[in-house]
C-alpha cells in the first residue's frame, strides 16, 4: 500500500463553457516524481492550476493528506504546503535573486527563512554568486533555478513543476533533470508537467496520461524499460 | 565581484547627514525662502505617500490629494472643535489619512485596476472636496477653516523657523520609516504585488493585506503632511485639494522617479522651487512650468533619481521602478 500525499477525484474544470478537465482522477504518492503527459489541451497545466487554486474546479476533490483544497484561495493552498513553479516562472524581474527567494519564505519566521536561504544556495551555488542581481539579468536556466529555489523556500509537501524545461537548451534541461534528482533524493514529492519526453522519463518515477481531461493511462516509468513508443502513441494518436 | 546590473544599497548613515546639515538652513534664509523650504518638506511627504502607492505598489490610484485634504481638515477641525494644540492634531491627521487610505484600498481590493481605479480614486478626492465645501460650519465651506496656531513649549508656531524644525523632524522620521518599510519583508511583498499579483498570491502572500497596508501607510504619511500644510498656511480651503494640486503632485512623483524615495524628495524640492523661479515671467508661469516638466521627463524618463544613480551606485534603491 502506497502512502498517498495528494488525491484527485473526479476533478472537473471549465473555462467558461469549455470543459478542460472532465472527471480526472489520480493520486500522487509521497516522495515520488509523477509526470503528467498528454497532447496540448489535454488538461495538464489546468490540473496544476486547479491544485494550487489559480482556477476553481467546477466539481470534484483535491485532497492533500485528507484535507480538501478544492475551492481555496492560492495563498491558503500554499500555506497547506503546495508550491508551484509555473511555466512562465513568475519571477519578480526588478527584485534581486535574494529578494525573490525570500518572498518564497514570507510566511515563515526570519530564522527559518535564513536557514532555507542557506540550503537554497547550497543546492544552487550559482544563485549565491548572483544573489544581489535583479532576476531580469539572469539566463533562462538561472531564472528556472530561482523559480524552483523560491518554491522550495517554503519547504513544501508537494512541488508542482509546469514545463521546467520550457525554453531551455538541452544542456540546461540536463541541469534541471539533475536538480530534480537531488530533490527526489531529499524526499521532495513532485508533480510535473513536461512536454520534453526525454526529461519526463529521465526524471519521473511514474506517469499519468491525460486525454480530453481524463486520466486514461499510467504506470511506472521503470517498467517501460525505455520503450516509450506505446505511451507516445497513446498520447498523440 | 559586482556586475553593473547588481543592485547596491547606500550605507544608511550617509542619508542621516542630510537632515543634520539641513539644521543650518534657517541661518541662510529670509522669511520668504524659509516659507518655500517648509513647503518643500510638506510636499516631500505628499510625493512620498503618492509614490508608495503608484510607484512601489503599482496601483494607479489618485487619492493622495484626498488624503492630504483629510489630514489638513482633521488637524484644523481637531484644533478648532476640540481645542487641541496643533502638535496633538498631527497623529490624528495621520490616522484620518490612514482611514482615507483604507477606504481607497477598498476599490483596489474589489479588483478595480488601472484607469478604472484612477477614476474611482479621483472621484473619491472630488467627493471629499464637495464635502469640505458643503459641510457648513464643520469645515467652514468655501471660506475654509482658520487655524489657531498657538505655541509649543513657549515657541510660537507661526514662526517659519519653528515650523521648519518641526517639519524637518516629521519628514525625516516618515522618510526613514518609509525606507525601512520598503526594505522589510512587507516592502518586498509590496513590490512583488506590483510586478505580479497572481504570482505573489501563489507564494502564500495575502495580497489584499499588502494592498491595504500600502494604501494605509500612504494615507498616514500624506495625512501628516496635511496637518503640516494646515499649520504652514494657517487656513485650509477646499480648493487647496483639487485636481490642480493632484496634477502637480503626480508631476513631482514622475520628475523625481517613480517608486524612489530619493526621487520623492528631489521631485518635491524641484517642483516646489520651480514656480518661484518662473514667477519672474508673469502670465507665462504655467507655460514655463509645463515645458520644463516635459523636458525633464523627455531627457530623464526615470526621473531625477536616475541621474543620481548614474553618478554613483550608492543612490541605488532596492525597490525603485526601473
Amino acid at each position: 500500500m502506497h502512502d498517498i500525499l495528494l488525491s484527485i477525484s473526479d476533478l472537473n474544470v471549465s473555462y467558461g463553457k469549455k470543459a478542460i478537465l472532465r472527471g480526472a482522477s489520480y493520486d500522487v504518492r509521497r516522495g515520488e516524481c509523477l509526470t503528467l503527459l498528454g497532447a496540448n489541451g489535454s488538461g495538464k497545466s489546468t490540473s496544476l492550476n486547479a491544485i494550487c487554486g489559480f482556477i476553481k474546479p467546477t466539481s470534484g476533490s483535491v485532497k492533500l493528506m485528507g484535507t480538501e483544497l478544492a475551492g481555496l484561495d492560492p495563498h491558503r493552498i500554499f500555506a497547506h504546503g503546495v508550491a508551484q513553479v509555473s511555466q512562465a516562472r513568475d519571477l519578480f524581474p526588478d527584485l534581486t535573486v535574494e529578494d525573490n527567494l525570500r518572498l518564497g519564505a514570507m510566511r515563515r519566521g526570519s530564522s527559518t527563512a535564513a536557514q532555507s536561504l542557506a540550503t537554497t544556495y547550497q543546492r544552487f551555488p550559482r544563485l549565491a554568486d548572483r544573489r544581489k542581481q535583479p532576476t531580469r539579468t539572469l539566463s533562462g536556466g538561472e531564472q528556472q533555478m530561482v523559480a524552483i529555489g523560491r518554491a522550495l523556500m517554503s519547504d513544501p509537501l508537494l512541488l508542482l513543476l509546469d514545463e521546467p524545461s520550457g525554453g531551455l537548451s538541452p544542456q540546461l534541461c540536463e541541469e534541471i533533470a539533475q536538480i530534480i534528482d537531488i530533490l527526489k533524493a531529499e524526499g521532495v514529492t513532485l508533480l510535473m508537467v513536461e512536454q520534453n519526453l526525454n526529461l519526463a522519463f529521465r526524471a519521473a518515477d511514474r506517469f499519468i496520461v491525460l486525454r480530453d481531461g481524463q486520466a486514461v493511462d499510467g504506470g511506472d516509468v521503470a517498467a517501460m524499460a525505455g520503450d516509450h513508443e506505446a505511451i507516445v502513441r497513446n498520447i498523440y494518436l | 565581484m559586482h556586475t553593473p546590473a547588481e543592485s547596491r544599497t547606500a550605507p544608511r548613515w550617509i542619508f542621516w547627514l542630510l537632515p543634520i546639515l539641513a539644521l543650518a538652513i534657517p541661518l541662510a534664509t529670509n522669511p520668504y525662502t524659509q516659507f518655500i523650504i517648509n513647503a518643500m518638506l510638506i510636499y516631500t511627504l505628499v510625493t512620498l505617500g503618492f509614490s508608495v502607492v503608484i510607484g512601489n505598489l503599482g496601483q494607479l490610484a489618485f487619492a493622495n490629494t484626498a488624503f492630504f485634504g483629510i489630514g489638513a481638515y482633521a488637524s484644523a477641525m481637531a484644533g478648532n472643535a476640540l481645542g487641541l494644540p496643533w502638535l496633538l492634531t498631527v497623529p490624528l491627521a495621520g490616522l484620518a489619512g490612514a482611514a482615507g487610505g483604507f477606504l481607497a484600498s477598498a476599490a483596489a481590493l474589489r479588483g478595480i485596476r488601472l484607469y478604472y481605479l484612477a477614476i474611482v480614486t479621483l472621484a473619491f478626492g472630488e467627493l471629499m472636496r464637495w464635502f469640505y465645501t458643503h459641510a457648513g460650519a464643520l469645515t467652514g465651506g468655501t471660506d475654509g477653516l482658520a487655524l489657531d496656531r498657538g505655541d509649543i513649549f513657549g515657541l510660537q508656531l507661526n514662526s517659519d523657523t519653528v515650523q521648519f524644525y518641526i517639519f524637518l523632524l516629521l519628514t525625516t522620521l516618515l522618510v526613514a520609516g518609509t525606507v525601512n518599510l520598503l526594505r522589510s519583508r512587507l516592502g518586498r511583498a509590496i513590490v512583488a504585488v506590483r510586478e505580479n499579483e497572481i504570482a505573489t498570491a501563489s507564494l502564500g502572500i495575502a495580497t489584499s493585506r499588502i494592498i491595504v497596508t500600502a494604501f494605509v501607510w500612504s494615507g498616514f504619511v500624506v495625512g501628516i503632511a496635511g496637518a503640516m500644510f494646515a499649520l504652514h498656511t494657517g487656513r485650509v480651503f477646499p480648493e487647496s485639494f483639487g485636481l490642480t494640486q493632484l496634477i502637480i503632485n503626480f508631476a513631482m512623483v514622475l520628475v523625481g522617479g517613480l517608486g524612489s524615495v530619493i526621487g520623492a524628495v528631489l521631485g518635491a524640492v524641484a517642483l516646489t522651487a520651480l514656480p518661484e523661479y518662473v514667477r519672474a515671467f508673469p502670465g507665462m508661469e504655467e507655460i514655463f512650468f509645463g515645458v520644463i516638466v516635459m523636458v525633464v521627463l523627455l531627457v530623464m524618463p526615470k526621473g531625477l533619481a536616475s541621474l543620481l544613480r548614474r553618478v554613483s551606485p550608492i543612490f541605488h534603491e532596492t525597490h525603485h521602478r526601473d
